[in-house]
C-alpha cells in the first residue's frame, strides 16, 4: 500500500504543506461504572447529564479472595486492672499470637500484675490486657503512723479520725478537689457514737481551703519526714515550698472575687467591655500621636543645607541632584520626610524653612486637639475670622492674653511649684508647714487656672503672715529684753525716776529695723501699718497669729485654726492690696 | 483504610464485650447493646394490668397502646420523681425491655416445656441447676439512675440485677454523666427535660457533684398538664381529647367547627379502666407538643417588652399560627396559646392555672433559670465558668420547638460575663436517647472495663458495693 507520501508525490503536492484534515479522533468516553456496553452504546455519544449509577456493593477486592480468611472469635479475657479476675468475652482474631502484640508491657503494667493478678486462676492469654495499663492513680503521700500522726501532725482543728477520712477520699477521688468538696460528709460517721443523737455536735462545715490547706500540710510534713528539706531533690524542695505555703485565706479572696466576677451584671459587663474599648482607642491614638511627633521631629531635624546653589543650576547638575536624592532616598527610608505628595525635600534651604514653618503651624494645632480636647476645640489659632469673646466666654473658653511669653513650654503646676520655694531653707520649711496645716499639698492636684491663682494668692499671703510673726517674734524678744533690762535698772536704782517714755520709740524703731532688713518692702509695709498706723490691730493679729501657730504646730492639722489662718491671711492679704 | 483489619486497640479504645445499656425512663425504657448508636429496645414504661379468666394479666410494651382490654389498668412503676416505687413490677419491666428485644427469652427446659414425653423416673434431677439459666447471664449489664437516686434504691437495683437477672458484671451510672459523656464531654451542666423531671446536673471530670443537683416535676407531663389546661379555656368551647380508639369515623370539618365523628362506645363492663384512656390521651398530647408547641426564643420573657418596643406577646401573635387536628377530626389554628403552654417553664408566673389539675402550680424555684442558677451556686466557683462552657441539653421534651434558644438567651441573662455555650445534638434520636449513647459509649470502652461489679465482687461485699464503686 502505497504511503501518503507516496501519493503525494505522485499528485504532485507540497510534502505536508497541508496540514491533513484532523482526523476524528475517536473520542472514547470513559463508560461509566454501572452501566453496561449495550446501553451504553446505545446512548451515543454524548451521553444525557444524568448519573445512571447505582451504588453496588464493592465486595472484597479479588485479590483477596485469595488469602485466608483470618478467624474471629469469642476470647475470654480477664483485666489484670482488677483484683477480682472478672473474665468477659471479646472478639478477636483466632491467632492473636502469630501477630506481635501491639501494646507492650511497660513498667506500670508490670507493676500492676504484681499487685492485681495474682490470684486470678484462668489466665486465658498469656497476653496483657491492653487497656489495664491505663489504670493509674494520682500519687498520694504515704500514710502516717501512730507515731508519726502523734508527734507531726497533731492538730485542734482536726481530728485523727477526720484528718483519715480526708486522706481517703483524697486517695478515692483521686486529688479531685472540686469532687472531694462535693462529697465531704464527715458528720455522718460520728453517728455510729451512742451519744451522737444526745448532742448533736453542730455540724461543722469544712471548706476545700481548710480541706487543701490539711492535705497539703500533711503533705508536705511527709515528704519532709521522708526526705529531711536538705536532701531534698530540686522538684522535691519546690513541692514541699509550695505546699508549706499554701494559703487558705487568700485561695478564699480569691474565689470570692471570682464570684464577684461571675456574678457581675449586664451593665457591669457591658461597662467594662467599653472601658476596654476605650483603653484600646486611647491606647491607639497614643500609639499615633507618638509616630506623628517623630514625624514632626524628623521634619525639623532635616538638615538646613547653606551651600552655594550655583551648582545645582545647569541641567547637569539638576539630574545629579536627582540622582543623588534618589539615592538617598533608596538607602534611608525616610518615609516620614515624604510627605503623602510626595515632595522630595531639596536641599537647597527652601523646603527646610517650608518645612519648619509647616512644623510651626502644625504643633499649636496638634497640641491643642491632643491636649486641650477637653476645654474646647472652639479655640482653634488658625481660625480666620477674629471675635472678640465676652469675659464669660473668655473663661469658659479658658482664653487668656497675656502680656508677654516666655518662649517654651512651661507647665502651670511648676510654676505653683516654685512659689513654695523661698529664698531660704528655713523659710520653705516654714512654708510647707503652713501648707500642711492648711491641708494643701506642696503639689497641687488640680492646677487649673484658678486653682493657681489662688494658690499664688494664698502663698503671698502666707508669706506675709510668717513675716508679721518673724516680726513679731523679734519685737516680743526685744521687749522681753528691754523689759529685764528696765527691771534691772529699777531695782538697781529704783530711786531713780522711771524713764519709760524714751522705750517706746526705741522699740518701735528696732521693729522697723528688724522688718527692714528681712523682709522685702510689702511686709515692711504691713508691719508698719500693723505696729504704728492700725495700732493695736496690727499687734493683736500678730499676736493672734503667732498664738494660733504654736498650739497648731504640736497637734496636727487642726481644722479651726486653719480657717482662723485663712481667715486672717485673707485679711491679709487684703490689705496687702490695699 | 482496609475494613477487614481490625483498628488498633489504641485507635479508638473500644472493647465491646457485649454489655447490654439499660436506661430506665419515667415515661420509656431504653435497653440496648453497647456500642450501638441507639437502644434496640425502646418500650414505654408503662404497663397495663387486666384479669382474663380470674388470672391476673400484665401487658408490657408497645402492646399496651393497641388492645382495650376490658378493665385494663396502666401503672408505671416509677414515681413522679424518677425514683422506683414498685420493685416487682420495675424488674419485671425492664426485664421484659431485654428479653423482648436483645437477648431473646432462654429455651426452657425440654423435658419441662410439655412437648417432650418423658418417663417420671428419667427426669434427671441435674436438670435444675439448668433451670436456673438466668436471663442476663452472659451480658455485663450498665443501667442508669437518676443523680437523687437514694442508695437504698441503688441498692435494690444491683441486687435485682446480680440475683434476678445473674448478670456477670453490673454497673450503675448517673444519667447525668452519661448524657455528658454523649456529647464528649467529661464535664458538662446537663439540663435533662424528661417526662416527669427536669434535672440540672453538675458533672466534673465524669462524676456527678452531689451538692448542685437540682430538679424539678416541670417536664413533659406537666407541659401536658399545661395543654389540658389550654384547652379546657379554649374560647368557642372547650376542647376535649377523644383518643382515637374511641373514634369509629370521622368526617372533615371547618377550623374551630364541632367535630362530627362517630364514636366507638364500650359497654361498662369491656370498657378498660380510666387510666387506659389517659395514656391513650397522653399520647395525642405528645403529638400536639412535637407538632405545634413551640417556646417563646427569647430575648426576654413572652410577657415582657421586646426591643422593638412592641410587647413579645404581640410579637408571638404575629407569627402565624398553626393548626393541629385531634383525633375526632375537630381542627383549630392555634396561635399565641401554643407559645403560652410552656412560658412557665421560664416564668412561673406565666403558668395557665387550672384548678382542677393533679400537677400542683410550679414554684419560682422550679423554674428552669432558678434550677441552674441554684445548682451552679452548689458548686465551687472555679468550675462555673467551665460548666456554662459547657451546657449539654438532652432529654425528649427538649426537642420543644425554640427550646435551647430560649435556653440560651435566659442563660446569657443569668450569667452576662462568662461565655455560654449550649451543646445539643440536632439529631432527634440522640437528643432523646443521650443518656443511653453516653451508657453505650462507657460499656464498650476498654478503659472502663475494670469498672464492673463482678458478681463475685458482689458476692464478697454485699449489694452496699455498689456505693463504693459507683460514686
Amino acid at each position: 500500500m502505497a504511503a501518503a507520501a507516496d501519493v503525494r508525490d505522485m499528485l504532485d503536492l507540497p510534502a505536508e504543506g497541508q496540514p491533513r484534515p484532523a482526523k476524528k479522533a475517536k473520542v472514547v468516553e470513559k463508560r461509566p461504572e454501572g452501566i453496561t456496553r449495550e446501553l451504553y452504546a446505545l446512548l451515543g455519544e454524548r451521553a444525557p447529564p444524568i448519573a445512571i449509577n447505582e451504588n453496588k456493593y464493592k465486595g472484597r477486592p479479588k485479590f483477596m479472595n485469595k488469602l485466608r480468611v483470618r478467624k474471629w472469635c469469642m476470647t475470654p479475657f480477664a483485666n489484670n486492672a482488677r483484683s477480682d479476675g472478672l473474665v468477659l468475652n471479646h472478639w478477636q482474631r483466632e491467632h492473636e499470637s502469630t501477630r506481635p502484640p501491639a501494646p507492650e508491657p511497660n513498667q506500670m503494667e508490670l507493676d500492676e500484675t504484681k499487685e492485681g493478678g495474682k490470684d486470678e486462676a484462668p489466665k486465658p492469654k498469656e497476653q496483657e490486657y491492653a487497656f489495664a495499663k491505663y489504670n493509674i492513680k494520682a500519687r498520694v503521700p504515704r500514710r502516717y503512723t501512730d507515731e508519726e500522726y502523734n508527734r507531726h501532725l497533731k492538730s485542734d482543728d482536726w481530728s485523727r479520725e477526720e484528718t483519715d477520712y480526708l486522706m481517703n477520699l483524697a486517695t478515692e477521688y483521686d486529688l479531685r478537689w472540686v469532687i472531694i468538696a462535693d462529697r465531704y460528709d464527715y458528720q455522718r460517721h460520728l453517728d455510729s457514737e451512742p451519744d451522737a443523737n444526745a448532742i448533736v455536735p453542730a455540724k461543722q462545715y469544712r471548706t476545700m481551703e481548710q480541706m487543701k490547706s490539711r492535705y497539703y500540710y500533711i503533705a508536705a510534713t511527709m515528704l519532709a519526714i521522708e526526705h529531711p528539706p536538705s536532701e531534698m531533690s530540686e522538684a522535691e524542695f519546690a513541692l514541699h515550698e509550695q505546699m508549706l505555703k499554701y494559703d487558705p485565706d487568700r485561695e478564699r479572696d480569691r474565689k470570692e472575687l471570682a464570684a464577684l466576677q461571675l456574678n457581675r451584671t449586664a451593665d457591669e459587663v457591658r461597662e467594662e467591655a467599653m472601658l476596654l474599648e476605650e483603653l484600646k482607642r486611647i491606647t491607639s491614638n497614643e500609639q499615633n500621636f507618638i509616630t506623628e511627633r517623630r514625624e514632626l521631629y524628623s521634619r525639623l531635624e532635616v538638615p538646613i543645607s547653606v551651600g552655594n546653589t550655583a551648582m545645582y543650576q545647569s541641567s547637569q547638575g539638576l539630574s545629579q541632584l536627582l540622582q543623588t536624592l534618589l539615592q538617598a532616598d533608596k538607602s534611608k527610608k525616610r518615609r516620614s520626610i515624604l510627605g503623602p505628595e510626595g515632595a522630595i525635600p531639596s536641599p537647597v534651604g527652601q523646603t527646610p524653612t517650608q518645612a519648619t514653618a509647616l512644623g510651626r503651624a502644625e504643633t499649636p494645632g496638634t497640641t491643642a486637639a491632643t491636649k486641650d480636647t477637653k476645654k474646647g476645640p472652639a479655640v482653634p489659632p488658625t481660625q480666620p475670622a477674629v471675635r472678640t469673646l465676652t469675659p464669660a466666654e473668655e473663661a469658659r473658653y479658658g482664653v487668656q492674653h497675656h502680656e508677654r511669653l516666655q518662649g517654651g513650654v512651661q507647665f502651670r503646676s511648676d510654676r505653683a511649684q516654685k512659689l513654695t520655694q523661698a529664698k531660704s531653707n528655713v523659710q520653705t520649711q516654714k512654708l510647707a508647714s503652713a501648707l500642711a496645716e492648711l491641708e494643701i499639698p506642696l503639689r497641687l492636684f488640680m492646677p487649673t487656672e484658678r486653682v493657681c491663682k489662688n494658690f499664688e494668692k494664698l502663698i503671698q499671703s502666707v508669706n506675709l503672715l510668717l513675716d508679721a510673726r518673724k516680726v513679731a517674734e523679734k519685737v516680743e524678744s526685744e521687749i522681753r529684753v528691754l523689759e529685764a533690762a528696765r527691771a534691772e535698772r529699777e531695782r538697781k536704782n529704783a530711786p531713780e525716776g522711771s524713764n519709760k517714755d524714751p522705750e517706746h520709740p526705741e522699740v518701735k524703731t528696732e521693729a522697723d529695723d528688724g522688718g527692714n532688713s528681712m523682709l522685702g518692702s510689702t511686709a515692711a509695709d504691713a508691719t508698719e501699718s500693723g505696729v504704728s498706723a492700725a495700732g493695736e490691730t496690727g499687734q493683736a493679729k500678730g499676736d493672734e497669729a503667732v498664738s494660733t501657730q504654736t498650739p497648731v504646730k504640736e497637734d496636727g492639722n487642726h481644722k479651726r485654726s486653719a480657717s482662723v489662718l485663712s481667715s486672717v491671711s485673707d485679711k491679709s492679704s487684703k490689705r496687702q492690696r490695699r | 483504610m482496609n475494613p477487614s483489619n481490625p483498628p488498633q486497640a489504641a485507635e479508638y479504645g473500644g472493647d465491646e464485650v457485649s454489655a447490654i445499656v439499660l436506661d430506665p425512663g419515667y415515661s420509656t425504657t431504653r435497653a440496648g447493646f453497647a456500642g450501638e448508636d441507639a437502644p434496640k429496645s425502646l418500650i414505654p414504661t408503662y404497663y397495663g394490668k387486666y384479669n382474663a379468666d380470674g388470672q391476673e394479666k400484665l401487658v408490657f410494651g408497645d402492646d399496651i397502646f393497641v388492645t382495650p382490654r376490658p378493665a385494663m389498668s396502666i401503672h408505671n412503676p416509677i414515681g413522679k420523681d424518677g425514683i422506683v416505687e414498685d420493685w416487682d413490677m420495675a424488674e419485671k419491666v425492664w426485664e421484659y425491655s431485654f428479653t423482648s428485644r436483645l437477648t431473646g427469652t432462654k429455651p426452657g427446659n425440654p423435658f419441662l416445656n410439655g412437648l417432650n414425653d418423658i418417663p417420671a423416673e428419667e427426669l434427671p434431677t441435674e436438670m435444675e441447676v439448668e433451670l436456673e439459666e438466668k436471663s442476663l447471664a452472659d451480658s455485663p449489664l450498665l443501667m442508669t439512675e437518676p443523680a437523687w437516686n437514694p442508695a437504698k434504691a441503688r441498692e435494690k437495683t444491683i441486687e435485682i440485677a446480680m440475683e434476678k437477672w445473674g448478670t456477670p458484671a453490673f454497673y450503675l451510672a448517673r444519667n447525668g454523666v452519661l448524657a455528658s459523656f454523649a456529647s464528649g464531654k467529661a464535664s458538662a451542666l446537663v439540663i435533662d427535660i424528661g417526662a416527669s423531671n427536669i434535672s440540672i446536673t453538675p458533672v466534673h471530670d465524669g462524676m456527678i457533684l452531689k451538692r448542685g443537683v437540682q430538679h424539678s416535676p416541670l417536664g413533659g407531663d406537666y407541659i401536658s398538664s399545661q395543654i389540658r389546661a389550654l384547652f379546657k379555656k379554649n374560647s368557642p368551647q372547650p376542647i376535649t381529647i377523644t383518643p382515637h380508639y374511641l373514634i369509629s369515623s370521622k368526617t372533615a370539618v371547618e377550623a374551630g367547627q364541632p367535630p362530627q365523628a362517630k364514636y366507638r362506645t364500650y359497654p361498662a363492663d369491656k370498657a378498660p379502666d380510666a387510666s387506659y384512656r389517659a395514656l391513650l390521651e397522653e399520647r395525642t398530647l405528645s403529638e400536639f407538643k412535637e407538632c405545634v408547641v413551640q417556646v417563646w426564643p427569647g430575648p426576654n420573657k413572652l410577657s415582657a417588652t421586646g426591643p422593638t418596643g412592641a410587647s413579645n406577646e404581640e410579637m408571638a401573635r404575629s407569627t402565624p399560627g398553626r393548626p393541629f387536628e385531634f383525633p375526632d377530626g375537630y381542627n383549630q389554628v392555634f396561635g399565641v396559646d401554643r407559645f403560652r403552654v410552656v412560658e412557665s417553664l421560664f416564668d412561673v408566673k406565666a403558668a395557665i392555672p387550672d384548678p382542677d389539675s393533679p400537677v400542683p402550680a410550679p414554684t419560682q424555684a422550679q423554674t428552669i433559670p432558678e434550677l441552674i442558677k441554684a445548682s451552679l451556686g452548689g458548686v465551687d466557683v472555679d468550675i462555673r465558668p467551665h460548666l456554662l462552657a459547657n451546657v449539654v441539653v438532652t432529654g425528649g421534651s427538649s426537642l420543644l420547638y425554640g427550646f435551647t434558644d430560649r435556653l440560651n438567651h435566659e442563660l446569657m441573662q443569668l450569667f452576662p460575663g462568662p461565655r455560654v455555650r449550649i451543646s445539643a445534638p440536632g439529631n432527634t434520636a440522640e437528643r432523646r436517647f443521650g443518656s443511653w449513647i453516653g451508657g453505650s459509649i462507657l460499656a464498650s470502652l476498654g478503659t472502663f472495663h475494670q469498672m464492673w461489679i463482678s458478681k463475685k465482687e458482689y458476692d464478697e461485699h454485699g449489694a452496699n458495693i455498689v456505693e463504693k464503686r459507683c460514686k
